[in-house]
């Protein structure tokens, strides 16, 4: 009797555990609240410019001299005043607590990508075709954040040395605690060019927006890396794929033409749309610079505007000479919401240009670097360039990518390349405070350190500085 | 002998009655045989088995039969052959009475010796009774030292044989006070027992099983109804004020979370009960459990982690087991219990913290002298600016605009000024006059027992009627309390239940403190005419508003106050019903199994209706009113607003339970339980918004939502929106969890008890890592009895008890979900959605884990005249929610989230005592005190305030590691700067007035949260009388002064303002002239106009240390006097007990300052109660 009822009742205290251990009584999901679970869902993420769509060189503009550093954040900020007057006296590792955008923004838009590539195949009400393009959008997008960081916070990719340096965190996972290592210099463009190279087949040539890069973007990044990698054959490869799929370019004369009475102008106050926004023609995708709000284009000292061409129309429409106070500077006039570091058209013409130089393609090279420079010389003071040397052809094509790329990660890209390449090398030298301070080709400087704010609260793994100070 | 007689706990079988069956019918006695075959059982049990077999009763002294064991086979025997075979061949004798049966120890060998002593004996009898009249079974009446005793029978009666010259015999009875009665030569002796609150209480409830005390590990505080009597049963949390060493302002021993549920686990008859609503926008919020209060048998808390444990992911902050009234003390018997208390609270507005007419005045001339604008050529149209826009629109500084602008002479604004002045604080005068009420609070109370021997029924009814302080706010509800207990068969019973609410809460939604307009304390509330005061829309609003508001014809914006008090008022009803069932079986006398299922549901209906008179309404629909070809379109048409909220809560419980409680070998004892347990809570929330409401047709305007969510600039100028949430909102939250645990205990000889026990939950609010899903709750315990080692010699002592625990409780935030949840908008740039991360996916949620390390001392000294427990613990909190800095290289550089990584200590000692101090036939005076002290450190957390405001703002976001969670911080005061500005230490020592923005500037101030608070009482009876006095006191603590002598800005069309209106009185003390820096730390009035970064030397005085009230305090807390009514005079009534009782609550508070006791509300608290309490 007493036996039948334990069994019984074991029974039923059985039963309950099974039951219990039900795992999809304990899956009940939150409501009210948006958990992402359609491709709608994850794709929504790649148009969060704010998260995923950010890149800062900030303290690649300033060392460049490209953008005018004011008195008062000189004062403020030690580091940014180091990077401006290549002061070595400063430890800019220390001081590195009050510019961490650049590697923060970064990292976001990466663990965006990751999200989106670890989710979008396993989500809901979409094909198979349309999941994969997705993840091939947030590849190629994850990609362009990790070039900005290896360029920024390591060594340039050099084929003896890539293997044994350290370069950047490289984290594929965006769990919370995801562990992640700083591996070389080697792995990262390794990384790059495979994720590129898994997306192509996937995207359409131009993407769903601006927002969602295309094989044309992915293209011109690959062509974009290997030029950094200093492989010119693949370089001219890419930069001629993309520029089968977009090769147009802003004309400035024209430009100047619709906005003459406020480029014209006495004052700076008035400003008109940059013609570099949202519908730029020459874009293959849309990256904004450190801040995805519209503004002024950044200002610029006034021994750097000496490094433009006479007659350069594209400077003319972007700066102006402005007095404020003790200082003077050329004040940005034109607005909106610029394509800092997007992938254009241009930069893809003068990677062909150069590409064609090495390759002692001399007067090819010029006629690519000709086709860009009528959109960007006055009509009325342009004249085609030549080149009698690799060396003189280098020298045009740079300047004209370090002026018309500014403000991207791409001429501080370029300077490095030279500098690690030894031939084409350049000082950089200006008057500070009635004394000449220069910036050697060698000089540490040419690598920033991470933000201590990404070193002391490291997470799952550890960094190490790539430069002392 | 006190401990021999102390050891003579007899089986009180009578007081289970309820649990075994009795079956009287009509004369016939039960013809209940028995059956059974013992083997070397133990004597007690194999009574209890004859007991059960039978239904009789069978009462013996536990510590006589001990160590008899009994060998018999019976067989369908009467229960008196059968007790007569077990008692064959041993010393004992018995007799029947009725179906009791009374087995006496016969102690042959004792009793010759004695005999031979004295040989003479003598017969005395009588009836025992307790102090309600009912007759007491199973009394011990004896002969101290000698083997003379008996016990009483069903009807009270006892007859005893005592010796010729004995003067003295002593009775006993459990929970009541042991004495020595005087025997003289009566040979009828009746005693009257007093019941005594001084020993150890015998049980511990822990929800899960009750447990004997002595055999318990955990740190336990138990509180019975008869330790409430002196107190007004108003809510849970000022029942416990006090009367638990270590709980304070509702919570067990500190704060031991960041971000989750900081309150206790309150369970009510073996169920967790939560009382968790959501506010108006979805948020939680955790409320003291329903219960009539009346109602409460005894409440346990449970604070350590052997007791509370097996709570699970849920019993970190202590466990507070409320068990309801349900026992009569006698079969077949109905107790009928009524109380009624009425409580009154003389309602007074305390204004000494504030500015006075005078001080006002003198504010608003030194406005005047310090505003150079009011100097100068342009002094007059600035005035008359400033009167057209009604930047100031009191009547002092209106005056003295109307003197500058030329309106008024200067005689006119001398004279409106003084007579100003003298008005002092007639705003409040005249509000409470007005405006309040003095609350009164009634409380009724019904309380039915009924017991027919196998079936228990009990129901409790309670009716509270509460009137606020504002005249249109009050609460009444009806709690129904119903049980039934029914013995179906010897091994199979069944408990049912229900508690049932109704509620309805009204509340004056019109505060007339802040009527629409800044007050100050020379206004009016109404007229010398005796009509009730308007504040015309014009003597408040610009020139310009006004003059829009009669262009486009819209509603006046005029304010009488007093018209408007109820015309927004707020109406919540509840229905709240709490059902259980447990269906138990005794398996076999050592195991039982028990399953059990509570359902709960509450709703709540909230109506707030603005009348479309009232000025919330006029402002309302004005504001939102827009022009269309030069006349006002009204977007929200005019008409009552009304706002509704429907809210469900329903939770379900269901668990099974297994209790073994077996004794082997007379020494051995085990109990231990084993079960699961599902919980699924759900709440749910709609909310909505209708315009131009019609109460009777209960129709309503339509509004064009597309217009009204995207927004316009209105008539007025403001740019008027509503969200799409203010017209619907719909919210939802779910918290399932299901459990396994276990406990078990072992005791060795009642002198060695260890104890252990094991819980699994899992839930749908944490993640799937199996790190944290299957990571158990545990606890062990030890506790050893020293007191009964044979060794022990300290005849004072009575008791002593060692116990050591540690263990792990959980808790949990109901909010959390482990899911990643994004937020969408639109992309204007490039169209379509874009979506961002606003909880990040977190499979690592976990409950927190708190590890309670408890050492506690019980004991009872001088026969029991004073006993206590000392405790010790030290709590240490992991995987606590904390904030943390986002991993930059995870993404989130720049963001915090909550994440199980905050760690956090919470250490201290508890010293609860209570004493006899004196005990007589007319008198008995005790006390008892209670004392917590609990130092809580963070000591982790990975996030740090970004900015100095941040960690001043928000210092409970950016705890700092090393300090109380709740730390504040601030400027080091460094006394005023010689014209009378505030100054303080920056980062590098350095004084200044500017506000140090560096984070090192600040430092620690203290902790908001006691460090030490406790409590003493005092009870003092005399005859029928009682007096009880409490006192409560906590200290160690600081707080922010809330009212601080400094003028406040705020930003009006015309800049920078001041306001006066909200003035400390403590500004009278203000520097005025070079020098006065020595004698005051009151900086000098600043006024956004004098020139002064006003709102920065605001900041800089706020946040200094200066402005740090010390918040210790003392308090009585309650004085009670209450006359039980004579028995005699009760019987008349045919009443058990009657008492009259008269508290009073909070009457004296005493702290450092005036301020400190204003915001510890230690002004207009005293509360006076009378109540009446009749059992029948």
């Amino acid at each position: 009797m007493m036996k039948t009822y334990i069994s019984t009742i074991m029974t039923v205290l059985a039963a309950a555990l099974l039951f219990t251990s039900c795992n999809d009584y304990l899956n009940e999901k939150p409501k009210g609240k948006k958990i992402p679970a359609t491709l709608a869902d994850y794709e929504a993420f790649l148009r969060d410019e704010y998260d995923v769509h950010r890149m800062d060189v900030g303290q690649s503009a300033y060392l460049l001299n490209d953008r005018y550093l004011t008195n008062s954040n000189a004062s403020y900020y030690p580091m940014y005043a180091a990077n401006y007057n290549w002061d070595t006296s400063v430890d800019r590792v220390y001081y590195n607590n009050s510019d961490e955008t650049t590697y923060y923004a970064a990292y976001s838009g990466i663990n965006y990508c990751n999200l989106v590539i670890e989710n979008a195949p396993t989500a809901t009400e979409a094909a198979d075709a349309q999941k994969n393009e997705v993840v091939a959008y947030a590849k190629v997008l994850r990609t362009m954040h990790y070039f900005l960081l290896a360029n920024y916070y390591a060594n340039t990719y050099q084929s003896g040395s890539a293997a044994e340096t350290l370069s950047v965190p490289l984290i594929t996972s965006s769990e919370v605690g995801a562990s992640y290592t700083q591996v070389t210099v080697k792995q990262i463009y390794d990384f790059m060019i495979n994720d590129l190279t898994e997306a192509i087949p996937y995207l359409p040539d131009m993407g769903t927006t601006i927002l969602h890069p295309g094989k044309g973007a992915a293209y011109a990044m690959l062509a974009r890396i290997y030029l950094q990698m200093m492989d010119y054959t693949n370089a001219l490869e890419y930069a001629d794929k993309a520029l089968a799929i977009n090769d147009k370019l802003i004309d400035w004369n024209e430009f100047y033409k619709a906005n003459k009475s406020v480029i014209d102008s006495e004052s700076s106050a008035q400003t008109s749309q940059t013609p570099l926004g949202f519908n730029c023609v020459e874009s293959y995708n849309f990256n904004d610079g450190s801040s995805s709000s519209g503004a002024r284009i950044n200002n610029m000292p006034q021994w750097r505007a000496k490094m433009f061409e006479d007659g350069d129309i594209y400077f003319k429409c972007n700066w102006k000479l402005y007095t404020v106070g003790s200082e003077t500077y050329y004040r940005g006039i034109t607005t909106g919401t610029i394509n800092y570091n997007g992938m254009r058209t241009v930069e893809q013409y003068l990677i062909k240009a150069e590409c064609l130089a090495r390759d002692n393609q001399l007067t090819e090279a010029m006629n690519v670097l000709n086709t860009v420079r009528k959109h960007t010389v006055s009509t009325d003071k342009y004249e085609s360039l030549r080149a009698s040397s690799v060396s003189e052809a280098i020298e045009y094509i740079r300047r004209e990518k370090d002026n018309l790329l500014i403000y991207s990660i791409v001429p501080f890209a370029d300077a490095r390349r030279y500098n690690a390449e030894g031939i084409y090398t350049r000082v950089l030298s200006k008057e500070k405070d009635g004394k000449t301070v220069t910036l050697s080709p060698s000089s540490y400087m040419w690598t920033f350190p991470f933000p201590l704010g990404a070193i002391k609260n490291a997470g799952n793994g550890s960094i190490t500085q790539n430069v002392a100070k | 002998m006190v401990k021999k007689m102390r050891l003579l706990l007899w089986l009180i079988t009578v007081t289970l009655c309820f649990a075994t069956p009795t079956l009287h019918a009509e004369g016939l006695q039960p013809k209940n045989l028995v059956t059974l075959s013992l083997h070397g059982e133990s004597m007690a049990s194999a009574l209890k088995i004859v007991q059960k077999q039978s239904g009789w009763k069978i009462l013996y002294v536990v510590d006589d039969v001990k160590g008899y064991t009994v060998d018999a086979n019976i067989s369908n025997a009467t229960v008196e052959e059968a007790v007569a075979k077990i008692l064959s061949g041993k010393p004992f004798t018995y007799s029947v009475k009725g179906n009791f049966i009374s087995i006496a120890y016969k102690a042959t060998k004792k009793q010759d010796k004695t005999e031979t002593v004295v040989n003479r004996l003598r017969q005395i009898s009588g009836v025992i009774i307790d102090e309600s009249g009912e007759t007491l079974i199973g009394a011990s009446v004896n002969v101290p030292g000698s083997p003379y005793g008996t016990i009483t029978g069903t009807d009270g009666r006892y007859e005893l044989l005592i010796p010729e010259n004995c003067n003295d015999v002593q009775v006993s009875y459990v929970g009541m006070h042991t004495s020595m009665v005087k025997v003289g030569r009566n040979e009828n002796i009746n005693f009257v027992m007093t019941a005594d609150h001084t020993t150890i209480d015998e049980v511990v409830v822990t929800g899960y099983q009750t447990l004997s005390k002595e055999r318990s590990t955990g740190s336990f505080s138990k509180i019975t109804a008869e330790d409430l009597q002196s107190k007004r049963m108003n809510t849970i949390s000022s029942l416990l004020e006090g009367e638990v060493a270590g709980y304070n302002n509702g919570l067990i021993r500190g704060v031991t979370t960041m971000n989750a549920t900081k309150t206790p686990l309150y369970v009510i008859d073996g169920f967790p009960v939560e009382n968790t609503k959501m506010g108006a926008y979805g948020s939680l919020e955790e409320g003291l459990p329903d219960i009539n209060v009346d109602d409460i048998e005894s409440i346990t808390v449970l604070k350590d982690a052997a007791a509370a444990s097996i709570y699970g992911a849920r019993a970190a902050n202590g466990v507070i087991v409320i068990t309801t009234k349900h026992k009569t003390s006698k079969s077949n018997k109905t107790d009928v219990s009524f109380s009624t208390t009425l409580t009154w609270r003389p309602y007074k507005m305390y204004t000494g913290n504030m500015a006075d007419s005078k001080l006002v005045v003198d504010l608003e001339k030194e406005w005047a002298s310090q505003n150079t604008n009011l100097s100068g050529n342009n002094a007059a149209s600035y005035a008359q600016n400033l009167l057209d826009y009604k930047v100031y629109p009191s009547a002092g500084i209106t005056s003295i605009l109307n003197y500058y602008a030329g309106n008024t002479s200067q005689s006119d604004m001398e004279q409106t000024l003084t007579s100003l002045s003298s008005k002092g604080y007639n705003y409040y005068d005249q509000m409470a006059k007005y405006a309040k009420r003095d609350p009164l609070y009634q409380q009724y109370n019904l309380g039915i027992v009924s017991n027919t021997g196998k079936n228990m029924f009990k129901t409790d009814v309670t009716y509270r009627h509460d009137a606020n302080e504002d005249k249109y706010s009050g609460n009444q509800w009806l709690g129904l309390n119903l049980a039934n207990t029914t013995q179906f068969t010897k091994w199979l019973s069944l408990d049912m239940g229900a508690y049932m609410k109704f509620s309805q809460d009204n509340a004056q939604g019109y505060d007339v403190m802040s009527p629409g307009y800044s007050v100050l304390p020379y206004d009016d509330l109404v007229n010398s005419d005796g009509s009730n005061y308007t504040k015309a829309q014009n003597s408040y609003l610009s020139t310009e508003t006004v003059n829009l508001i009669k262009k486009y014809g819209l509603y006046n914006l005029d304010i009488t106050p007093l018209d408007e008090l109820n015309l927004n008022t707020t109406v919540t009803k509840g229905f709240n019903v709490r059902a259980y069932a447990r269906l138990n079986i005794e398996l076999t006398s050592w195991l039982k199994y028990s399953a059990s299922f509570q359902y709960e549901r509450s709703s709540y209906k909230y109506e707030q209706i603005a009348d479309k008179q009232s000025i919330a309404t006029r402002n309302r629909v004005d504001n939102f009113a827009y022009d269309k070809n030069g006349s006002a379109v009204y977007a929200i048409p005019y008409g009552n607003i009304f706002n509704r909220r429907d809210q469900y809560v329903r939770t379900l419980n269901f668990r099974q339970q297994l209790d073994f409680n077996k004794t082997f070998g007379n020494v051995h004892n085990v109990v231990a339980i084993l079960g699961t347990e599902t919980r699924d809570t759900k709440i749910d929330m709609h909310r909505s918004q209708m315009f131009n409401y019609d109460t009777d047709m209960l129709s309503s305007g339509t509004v064009d939502e597309t217009s009204l969510v995207s927004g316009f600039t209105g008539i007025l100028g403001n740019y008027s929106y509503l969200q799409t949430t203010d017209l619907n909102a719909s919210y939802e939250n779910t918290n399932r969890f299901v459990s396994v645990y276990g406990n078990a205990s072992y005791t060795y000889d009642d002198r060695y008890t260890v104890t252990g026990s094991l819980r699994w939950d899992r839930s749908n609010l944490w993640g799937t890592s199996s790190k944290f899903q299957n990571k158990p709750t545990w606890s062990l315990g030890a506790g050893w009895i020293i007191s009964k080692e044979k060794w022990f010699d300290a005849p004072w002592v009575n008791y002593l008890k060692l116990r050591v625990s540690d263990g792990i409780g959980g808790n949990v935030s109901k909010d959390s979900a482990p899911y990643l949840v994004a937020s969408y908008y639109t992309n204007y740039n490039v169209g379509g959605k874009y979506g961002y991360v606003s909880s990040r996916p977190n499979s690592k949620l976990s409950w927190e884990k708190t590890n309670t390390f408890n050492v506690g001392v019980d004991f009872a000294v001088l026969g029991n005249r004073l006993n206590g427990t000392l405790e010790y613990y030290n709590k240490k909190g992991t995987d606590l929610l904390a904030s943390t800095m986002g991993v930059p290289t995870e993404g989130y550089g720049y963001s915090t989230y909550t994440i199980n990584n905050g760690e956090m200590n919470n250490r201290g000692f508890e010293v609860s005592l209570k004493g006899l101090i004196l005990h007589s036939q007319d008198w008995r005076i005790s006390a008892n005190t209670t004392f917590g002290y609990n130092k809580n450190r963070v000591t982790y957390v990975n996030v740090k305030a970004p900015v100095y405001y941040l960690a001043l703002d928000y210092a409970s976001a950016y705890p700092t590691i090393g300090y109380e969670y709740n730390a504040i911080f601030g400027y080091k005061w460094a006394g005023l700067s010689s014209n009378g500005l505030p100054q303080v230490y920056d980062q590098k020592g350095e004084i200044t007035s500017h506000q140090p923005t560096n984070l090192e500037s600040l430092q620690y101030q203290g902790t908001t949260v006691p460090k030490y608070n406790g409590s003493l009482g005092a009870e003092i009876s005399y005859k029928n009388f009682d007096l009880n006095i409490l006192f409560t006191y906590a200290g160690g603590h600081i707080m922010r002064n809330v009212n601080p002598a400094f003028l406040t800005c705020s930003y009006s069309r015309l800049g920078y303002i001041t306001n006066i209106a909200s003035a400390s009185s403590a500004l009278a003390g203000r520097w005025q002239k070079a020098g006065d820096e020595a004698y005051t730390n009151v900086p000098r009035a600043i006024f956004a106009e004098s020139g002064y970064s006003a709102s920065e030397l605001y900041n800089v005085y706020y946040y200094s240390s200066q402005n740090i009230l010390d918040a210790d305090y003392l308090k009585l807390s309650n004085i009670s006097l209450s006359y039980h009514i004579p028995v005699s005079v009760c019987r008349k009534l045919s009443m058990q007990n009657a008492r009259v009782q008269v508290n009073v609550e909070n009457p004296c508070m005493w702290t450092h300052t005036d301020q400190a006791k204003y915001q510890l509300g230690g002004y207009n608290a005293t509360n006076y109660m009378v109540g009446l309490f009749l059992n029948f």
